[in-house]
């Protein structure tokens, strides 16, 4: 019996949720406090985790209770919780930005102490998906996210060119249709285990050794791609993710493109691509071309945008066509180079977020027209997003740089001319990030801004953590990669062997 | 004859509480009838200790006609369950809305031996003898607020279509008997395996699904409900939502699963057709709706809907699917009538509209309303996406279709759940000065908030029982 | 059986028995009218059950004693109906369908 570290990790953030319950109403910076105490707690106990974990063994460490409890004895389903060097990069990549959430609001006050509990109940719900071994338990937290999400848009976001009731039900929508089908595949997924091997387990091991026939693989990872792909903001299901953005807290923004997006990703490679790799063999190539689609897509969208939050929106949804793009090729550095790209475009999307949050609580305006010359008032909050905005376009030395190279060394010898179109995709990311950064930032000093106040205190917390770990990323990729390819490598070596024996 | 007597002790305390109450309320006087509501409370406490502890006791009395195996004892379990959630967590509400306890709790306690007849009954007599008595007393229950004109019109309607749809059921049974040449489902099921059958069975069949169908208010048959769930007092719709579509469920499957197995290719599509109907119709006419009462009514037209999938599958992990999540929308429900009860108490009124800014004046009730809707439209980490999982596994093979409309209709159903999670917790209130709720609501509800919860993260105990229950019902 | 009836005649008649009722408990929309198709309906369910009995089972009294409990509970349905309409009428001087229309039907 080991020490359940992760479980405790996990029930930090629900802990201080339930300590705010009790705080008075009232005293608002105490209930920041104690949410950043617990989302402190489980950024520190994540690293611990991060840099404990013994990368020369690899596979599943830190299992909590040293094994599986069993937890629903007539569905198999054990509370399993692991790491492995996929999970570890977005547990971490989790709390960075839950911790760095809670600073991000600490300028709001209206109903703050509900908006504390909301936040630390999602955080906890995120990164239950990513320490689940068992996919029932990953099912579990993969849907309770939805709801605090909905209730923090409608109470704290902002309406601009759509309302945030109709962001938050569009957002809630939109997730909730995707998940049908990933639950119809997974409850069809599970009824065919039981029916070839007569055993219930639903552990991603266990379901991963199942020989499924071709066809019903075809037929199954279809149904998890769009209900993984909605949530990735695979294009065509992406039009929720700049709408819901816009009309989103910044809080929530930040979580939401920075990990609750890269659930569908890391779902995509845990379950559907693992567990059914004759079906990811057969869909790669159209998963290729939606991926393809996505980046030029969403990056002219970018482009026609004003409102900075939009631009960062379809930004993202752009960026996780490289994503997609980077799983479709099913090879062991395409897919490590995904996994770096959900991890370095949660820091970034996440600094920018929080950056676009603190310029609009001073300006009160996203408008790009409206703005200018901000970078004179406010120098600190200007590097911060300048780095965000380097960073998307993939600057060397950044975090995203490498991931972004590493994906397109791959597809580009898988698919050739496609990855070609992507890469096109990075001259037109930098024409729009480099314009919203020159229209808000430099140019003339506005006099009407003058007023406006750096950032000081706790609101510095966001761009020095997020800020270090951009560069440090960028600097230093092995922290990075080492990790990621301890946990890829394997999963990619039976996957090859699956497709190897039931190959044609 | 031989009568067992040890296998109807629930019924026979049942009897005699009911009984209890009403010659204890003549001989008090008047002033002192609030307290037959403890009375009531305490001995249905006491009869579901008696069913628990009988849990063991299965076989079959009075020749046939009466079958006690696990999976009645655990119906019978879920709805006194239900009684007892009803008379405990309505207590200021019936003082405030509806008066004359004598009559009320006696007909409740009737209500409820009504359903535990039924869910017993092993001929076609007993089913309509429970059936009736369960129907008559909803009718007077509904019907109950006299001096209310929609609580009256609530109650006629009702009554003539429930009569309408007993006779339907009636005369489908009579063709069955004709058919069969019996009255025992056991005899049933054993003359259709000898391979009688023909028309009449076809057709009596279609009119037991027709019958019974109306009972649990699957669409088509479910035009009665939303009428009668705003126009009933609330405390009353509960216990119609929950007690009676349990009972009426678990005789669905006795009927149907048990005894008409060997014509199955002539009813589970048409179960299954209105199982879609019911989700289809309940989640899209949801969605207008603006009395919060009349929402629930078509939510739970869906719910019906879900419940019947497992019907549909026919099968063990079926039955188990059908129990488990009878067992869970039982407290979801009352949870959501009881939040609706407690706020009606104090601002008078079931519009949606006016429960703006409730999560202010009553954190702990728009917490509870919040849960229990997401529980019905299967959320995770809430008892209904277990019960959802069960139910839809049980289909998975063969019906692809119903899984993913079942699903995707759930998520519909989160669309109309969520506005008024909208108008709860967006909205500030017109009158901000808190909701005081009394101590029996706030148990109530923390019971309702609690299960839900705790079987969400940690099915495992009651899906095991509900296994072995669906176990003694297929191999007696 | 001797008597020249089969059971065709008796399922011919309760069916159109049957029919009638439901019938006159759709289009009517008098309260009583209902009520009073409503009992057809379930007098074509006796008629059924009776010559099933005679036919199938003569020996044991099944079809006879579901009928009588028919009866008996039929007369508790109606007498509670009726006393709804006297409630009724008393409050709005109707018996009929579409005057009740305080809920959305």
């Amino acid at each position: 019996m080991t020490f359940p570290i992760l479980t405790t990790t996990l029930l930090a953030p629900i802990l201080a949720a339930l300590i705010i319950v009790f705080l008075p109403k009232e005293n608002d910076k105490l209930c920041k406090s104690v949410a950043a105490v617990g989302t402190g707690i489980a950024l520190a106990l994540s690293l611990y985790v991060y840099f404990g974990y013994d990368q020369s063994v690899g596979g599943l460490q830190w299992v909590d209770f040293g094994q599986p409890v069993p937890w629903i004895k007539d569905l198999g389903v054990t509370w399993y919780m692991a790491v492995d060097g996929l999970s570890l990069p977005m547990l971490l990549l989790t709390n960075l930005i839950g911790f760095t959430a809670v600073f991000a609001s600490w300028n709001v006050t209206h109903r703050a102490k509900e908006l504390m509990i909301l936040l630390l109940v999602l955080i906890a719900g995120v990164m239950g998906t990513f320490i689940a071994q068992d996919l029932f338990i990953f099912l579990l937290f993969y849907e309770i996210v939805v709801i605090p999400i909905y209730i923090m848009v409608v109470i704290w976001g902002s309406s601009k060119r759509v309302t945030k009731e109709y962001a938050g039900m569009k957002l809630t929508i939109y997730l909730l249709m995707g998940s049908a089908f990933l639950l119809a595949g997974v409850i069809a997924l599970f009824v065919n285990s039981v029916n070839i091997t007569g055993i219930a387990d639903m552990s991603f091991e266990g379901l991963a050794q199942v020989a499924f026939p071709e066809q019903l693989q075809i037929y199954l990872f279809a149904l998890l791609l769009i209900g993984f792909g909605s949530l990735l903001s695979m294009w065509p299901f992406h039009s929720w993710s700049p709408d819901g953005y816009a009309g989103a807290p910044t809080a929530v923004s930040m979580i939401h493109a920075g990990i609750l997006k890269k659930i569908g990703g890391y779902g995509l490679i845990r379950l559907a691509i693992v567990v059914l790799p004759l079906g990811a063999r057969f869909w790669a190539p159209y998963m290729a071309v939606l991926g393809v689609i996505g980046v030029a897509y969403a990056a002219m969208g970018a482009l026609a945008q004003k409102d900075l939050k939009y631009v960062v929106g379809y930004s993202s949804v752009s960026h996780m066509g490289y994503v997609l793009l980077g799983l479709a090729s099913l090879g062991i550095i395409g897919i490590n180079g995904a996994v770096a790209a959900m991890f370095a475009h949660g820091v970034m999307a996440a600094l920018f977020f929080s950056m676009i949050g603190f310029i609009y609580e001073r300006t009160h305006t996203r408008w790009i027209p409206d703005m200018g010359g901000l970078a004179h008032y406010t120098p600190k909050l200007a590097v911060g997003f300048m780095m965000a905005g380097m960073a998307s376009l993939g600057l060397p030395g950044l975090i995203t740089f490498i991931p972004e190279f590493t994906i397109f060394v791959e597809t580009f010898k898988v698919f050739g001319l496609l990855a070609v179109i992507g890469i096109a995709g990075i001259i037109i990311t930098a024409l729009y990030v480099l314009r919203a950064a020159a229209n808000t930032l430099f140019g003339p000093a506005r006099p009407e801004f003058s007023h406006i106040k750096d950032l000081k205190g706790p609101e510095m917390v966001p761009l020095i953590v997020l800020g270090t770990v951009l560069v440090v990323g960028g600097i230093l990729p092995s922290l990075l990669f080492d990790m990621i390819d301890s946990g890829v490598a394997p999963l990619l070596a039976h996957i090859n062997d699956v497709l190897q024996i039931g190959g044609r | 004859m031989n009568i067992d007597f040890s296998l109807i002790t629930t019924e026979i305390a049942l009897a005699i509480l009911g009984l209890a109450i009403f010659t204890l309320g003549l001989i008090i006087p008047r002033s002192a009838r609030k307290g037959l509501g403890n009375i009531a409370l305490l001995g249905l406490i006491i009869v579901l200790g008696i069913a628990v502890y009988s849990w063991p006791n299965q076989g079959e009395t009075l020749g046939g006609m009466y079958i006690v195996d696990h999976f009645s004892s655990f119906f019978k379990i879920v709805g006194l369950v239900a009684a007892i959630l009803v008379v405990f967590g309505f207590r200021r509400y019936v003082a405030a809305n509806v008066g004359n306890y004598l009559e009320y709790y006696s007909t409740i306690v009737f209500a409820t031996l009504g359903m535990i007849v039924m869910i017993s009954a092993g001929d076609f007599i007993t089913l309509y003898l429970g059936l009736e008595l369960m129907t008559i007393s909803f009718i007077v229950l509904v019907a109950f607020r006299s001096f209310d004109v929609k609580s009256l019109e609530a109650g006629i309607k009702y009554l003539l279509l429930a009569g309408m749809s007993s006779a339907v059921l009636l005369y489908g049974l009579s063709l069955v008997y004709g058919a069969t040449g019996t009255i025992l489902f056991a005899e049933v099921a054993q003359s259709i395996i000898d391979g009688s059958g023909g028309l009449l069975l076809i057709i009596g069949l279609v009119m037991l699904i027709a019958g019974l169908g109306f009972k649990v208010s699957a669409a088509p048959f479910h035009m009665w409900s939303p009428d009668v769930y705003e126009g009933a007092p609330t405390s009353v719709t509960a216990f119609l939502a929950t007690g009676s579509k349990a009972a009426s469920f678990a005789i669905l499957i006795r009927v149907f699963v048990g005894s008409l197995t060997g014509i199955q290719e002539h009813w589970v599509m048409l179960v299954a057709v209105l199982a879609a109907l019911s989700m289809l119709i309940g989640n899209l006419i949801a969605i207008p709706q603006t009395n919060i009462k009349r929402m629930l009514a078509y939510s739970s037209v869906a719910q019906a809907g879900y419940i019947m999938v497992g019907i549909v599958a026919a099968s063990q992990s079926g039955v188990k699917g059908v129990m488990f999540y009878s067992f869970i929308y039982v407290f979801a429900t009352m949870g959501a009538f009881t939040v609706v009860a407690a706020v009606y108490n104090k601002i008078k009124s079931d519009e949606i509209a006016d429960y703006a800014g409730l999560a202010q004046r009553a954190p702990l009730a728009a917490t509870v309303l919040l849960v229990c809707m997401l529980s019905m439209a299967g959320i995770p980490l809430l008892a209904g996406f277990v019960g959802k999982f069960y139910l839809f596994m049980a289909i998975v093979d063969g019906y692809m279709w119903l899984v993913l409309l079942g699903l995707i209709m759930s998520m519909v159903s989160v669309y109309y759940y969520l506005r008024v999670v909208l108008v709860m917790f967006r909205d500030d209130p017109v009158d901000p000065t808190p909701l005081k709720m009394e101590t029996s609501v706030t148990i109530t509800l923390l019971i309702a908030l609690g299960v839900t919860v705790f079987l969400g993260i940690y099915p495992g105990p009651l899906s095991e029982i509900a296994n072995t229950a669906a176990q003694s019902f297929f191999t007696p | 059986m001797g008597t020249g009836l089969n059971p065709s005649y008796f399922i011919g008649l309760s069916a159109a028995l049957f029919a009638i009722g439901m019938y006159g408990a759709l289009s009517k929309r008098n309260i009583i009218s209902v009520l009073i198709s409503i009992e057809l309906m379930l007098c074509a369910v006796n008629i059924n059950l009776v010559a099933f009995n005679k036919f199938l089972t003569p020996d044991a009294f099944l079809g006879q004693i579901f009928a009588i409990f028919i009866i008996t509970v039929a007369a508790a349905e109606v007498g509670l109906g009726l006393a709804l309409i006297i409630a009724i009428s008393r409050r709005r001087e109707t018996n009929n369908l579409d005057d009740l229309n305080w809920l959305r039907w």
